[in-house]
């Protein structure tokens, strides 16, 4: 009986905790501007803000590009992944490609994928494939390099051992690469989640196709910044509860990792 | 108990969709004629794309057989590629965009003009200086932090051509990308001495107590086109019916929103399709809207540009200006 009361108890001062730093942040947002240390014209008080983000929550046209926000991120994250997948285990089992790959991938993967849009507006113009490219670009790299790393991590020992059981190369991948690759796999994928949301929304504002991004840039060219904070909040709002899901559906698939295991045991 | 929640959730989602609005209902150019001939146009999302919204609303373009979809574009950078590859069909932007194509052979021609500047009375943009810095005309601006929205365009050329008319030195001053919403910021923080922007900011920082310094597209080349509408050479070669269709309605658009009667709908424009406040959209002021391209004050800003270097070379404006 002691075990779950004391893990409840526990769960329960998490909770808390975590309300008493949001409060905490919120208390600090509406005293700056109330303060006087910066001009509310610019930073509006957090009550003025959530106003308005009530307002905004009641009309269609702010779910609609929410929804068309939230569409080029799952497709750029699910057309990363399935491809950092397949070519990140194939490069990461052949030593010869690692080795080939590795300089031109450390030369691509520091290149901001913003630096790509005109490139991009050019192959597919203001729409969202343009989005996509540089979406899918700077997504990929994260759940890549973590499959490669992955891969290659597989135990000698447990490697020897498949290999006197007499384990087909299929065997092999699906019972042993595959298990050692997916705790890395799921933290690329959780990386690359946040970077696909921060580029869907950064490429709506430079491009210009509707979403978020683009109802953000107008609040600003309009001087608007009570709309403007309104936004950047649905953002941060976004990027937690994708945060938050990527988190519960790791804990679920890896329930047998000590990385999870030794956190309950804990 | 999970059920419960659930069931709560639903019956909570019905509650606030039924208590919904949808301010984009109000878009009246829903797909009902299938005829009608579709047609991508890039506009920077400002004040003066109402022109255009208006125009479209009035069914301006609808009567020569237009369906007319104005993509927010942010800037040249962005609608001269997407004109290249076909995805948008014209675009407005200020004349520097097409300047820069023409120089790299890119193919892209102007066909008519859009907005301009006022020849005189109060102009659509000025330079405003910070009540603190003490500047009070244009030849104090050598050697000071002037904020423009975009380097290397008419702002920075004509500003530059203003001080040196004021008897000023325009090599030291020192310019600084700024975009336009933040510029009163960074006025007050001291960060940039003087601003050039357009309404409705020039009023608002004159009415907090800044220096109107100067208006440099009136002093330098009065009246100067702000916006031009582009499209490809080739564009004009193989589909020339779309674009003279598209210049007739043009024209007649911006006549129209020229035209004092339909004020009320131009300035209802702006608020259908920007988040300003209203009372900004309905004292905001308008440019000069009409489709004749002036090719002298284009050739001036051109020249000018040389001159400070904006530009290396002359674009050919007997190959880019092909009014239409």
């Amino acid at each position: 009986m002691a075990v779950p009361s004391t893990r409840r108890l526990r769960g329960l001062r998490k909770a808390l905790l975590g309300l008493v730093g949001l409060a905490g942040f919120l208390v600090v947002w509406q005293l700056v501007p109330t303060l006087g240390l910066i001009n509310p014209q610019y930073l509006p008080y957090v009550t003025d803000v959530f106003a308005r983000l009530a307002e905004e929550s009641v009309d269609l046209a702010f779910w609609r590009r929410l929804g068309a926000t939230m569409k080029s991120w799952a497709i750029g994250l699910t057309v990363a992944t399935v491809a950092a997948v397949v070519l990140g285990t194939i490069v990461g089992l052949v030593s010869f490609l690692r080795r080939a790959t590795h300089t031109v991938v450390e030369f691509l993967r520091p290149i901001p994928s913003v630096a790509l849009i005109p490139l991009a507006v050019l192959m597919f113009g203001i729409q969202m494939e343009a989005a996509l490219v540089i979406i899918i670009y700077a997504s990929f790299w994260q759940v890549f390099v973590q499959v490669i790393y992955g891969v290659a991590d597989v135990d000698a020992v447990a490697r020897d051992t498949a290999r006197s059981f007499g384990l087909t190369r299929r065997e092999q991948l699906t019972r042993l690469v595959l298990p050692t690759a997916l705790p890395y796999l799921m933290t690329g994928v959780r990386l690359a989640a946040a970077v696909a949301l921060i580029l869907a929304i950064t490429a709506e504002m430079v491009i210009g196709n509707p979403g978020l991004g683009t109802l953000i840039e107008l609040s600003r060219s309009a001087g608007d910044s009570v709309g403007l904070y309104a936004f950047v909040v649905v953002t941060g709002l976004l990027g937690l509860a994708v945060n938050l899901v990527f988190r519960f559906v790791e804990r679920r698939t890896l329930f047998w990792h000590q990385s999870i295991r030794g956190e309950q045991a804990r | 108990m999970k059920k419960v929640i659930a069931l709560g959730l639903i019956a909570a989602t019905a509650i606030a969709l039924t208590g919904c609005t949808d301010s984009d209902a109000s878009s009246p150019s829903d797909s009902t004629d299938g005829d009608l001939r579709q047609v991508r146009v890039a506009a920077l999302p400002i004040t003066e794309t109402a022109a255009l919204w208006g125009g479209i609303k009035a069914g301006i373009f609808a009567k020569r057989g237009l369906n007319v979809e104005v993509l927010p574009a942010q800037g040249g950078a962005q609608a001269i590629p997407a004109l290249l590859n076909g995805d948008i069909d014209f675009a407005i932007g200020q004349p520097f965009g097409p300047f820069r194509a023409d120089l790299q052979d890119l193919g892209v021609v102007v066909i008519g003009n859009y907005a301009s500047s006022y020849a005189e009375g109060d102009d659509i943009n000025a330079v405003v200086a910070s009540a603190k810095s003490g500047i009070t005309r244009p030849a104090e601006l050598a050697g000071r932090r002037v904020a423009v929205n975009s380097l290397g365009a008419a702002g920075d050329v004509t500003i530059m051509a203003a001080v040196e008319k004021d008897g000023g030195d325009p090599s030291t001053i020192k310019f600084v990308e700024v975009a336009f919403p933040d510029a009163p910021a960074q006025l007050e923080a001291g960060n940039i001495d003087a601003a050039w922007v357009p309404e409705p900011f020039v009023t608002q920082l004159r009415s907090r107590g800044d220096t109107f310094i100067v208006a440099p597209y009136q002093a330098v080349v009065p009246g100067l086109t702000t916006l031009t509408t582009i499209t490809t050479k080739e564009r004009t070669e193989s589909d020339a019916k779309l674009v003279d269709d598209f210049a007739a309605a043009m024209k007649e658009t911006l006549q129209w929103a020229q035209d004092p009667a339909n004020e009320a709908a131009v300035r209802q424009a702006i608020k259908d399709n920007l988040q300003l406040p209203e009372p900004v959209a309905d004292s905001v002021k308008l440019p000069e809207f009409g489709w004749d391209l002036d090719r002298t004050s284009l050739q001036t800003l051109a020249e000018l540009a040389q001159k400070y270097k904006v530009l290396d070379k002359q674009p050919n404006l007997d190959r880019l200006i092909q009014q239409k």
